[in-house]
């Protein structure tokens, strides 16, 4: 049985990628303790499965955030889709709740029914926490 | 860094080293060199919790970051003050043999109040 989520919980965002996975590391809605991307060279789901255990290993998360791919239609590839699987199973062994967001749900969080952009979600973000990602933020591509 | 109520919140990690390296966008070599050390290995481990910097070191991370020693290492601070605050209940409980005098309310008051905290 899963254990239950705190109010302010330490959260593993994971966002898979072609080339491995991007993450987040949130201590309620206030702290950003840990991001970054991680690049897997060889056997990417193997890899990712891998690193993920060690970052759950090292910090604990209440939850873990993925995308949610069960969504029809979906443009991710079956690689990532049979990964979110594997990366929920990991999860559920160790007894950490899993919880899955559609792009489109975390596009409404933001925007309501909006046709903003993934820059203007990072831009958003990048202001959240001024501090620490301000200066990544990359300039607008050229549409 | 502090969360609203720490009740409601997970126990804080052990340190936040790695973040506030990445916020100032340091490499742990870098930063190792801002220690006068000779490598980033040694950072590697502070920033995976398997080695806890010596006091000098732990100065000198609050002189790089500025974010004070206890900020930086928040999860073992968090630890520390819990085990004072009970041993303060505990000899805050024990009598006092000698007839109260200014400096025995003194210390009475100072456990009493790290006890309450």
């Amino acid at each position: 049985m899963n254990k239950p989520i705190p109010k302010y919980p330490r959260i593993l965002a994971i966002a898979l990628s072609t080339r491995g996975f991007g993450f987040a590391v949130l201590e309620g809605n206030q702290i950003l303790a840990d991001w970054g991307v991680k690049s897997i060279e060889g056997d990417k789901n193997k890899g990712s499965l891998s690193k993920l255990k060690e970052m759950i290993v090292h910090y604990e998360p209440d939850v873990l955030v993925l995308e949610n791919t069960s969504i029809k239609p979906m443009r991710r590839s079956a690689r990532i889709q049979t990964l979110t699987k594997q990366v929920s199973s990991v999860a559920e062994k160790s007894n950490i709740p899993v919880r899955l967001f559609s792009r489109e749900h975390t596009r409404r969080f933001f925007f309501g029914d909006g046709k903003e952009t993934k820059h203007d979600i990072a831009k958003i973000i990048a202001e959240r926490f001024s501090d620490e990602l301000g200066f990544r933020l990359p300039p607008k591509r050229r549409p | 860094m502090s969360l609203k109520n720490k009740s409601m919140s997970s126990p804080r990690l052990p340190n936040y080293l790695k973040a506030n390296r990445k916020r100032l966008a340091l490499s742990q070599d870098e930063v190792a060199f801002l220690l006068g050390t000779q490598s980033g290995a040694k950072i590697s481990r502070y920033e995976r919790f398997a080695r806890v910097p010596s006091l000098e070191t732990a100065l000198a991370l609050e002189a790089i970051f500025k974010r004070s020693v206890s900020e930086l290492f928040d999860g073992m601070y968090q630890r520390l003050e819990r085990d004072v605050i009970k041993r303060a209940k505990i000899l805050s409980h024990r009598k006092d043999s000698e007839k109260p005098n200014q400096q025995q309310s003194r210390r009475r008051q100072a456990l009493d109040d790290l006890a309450a905290s």
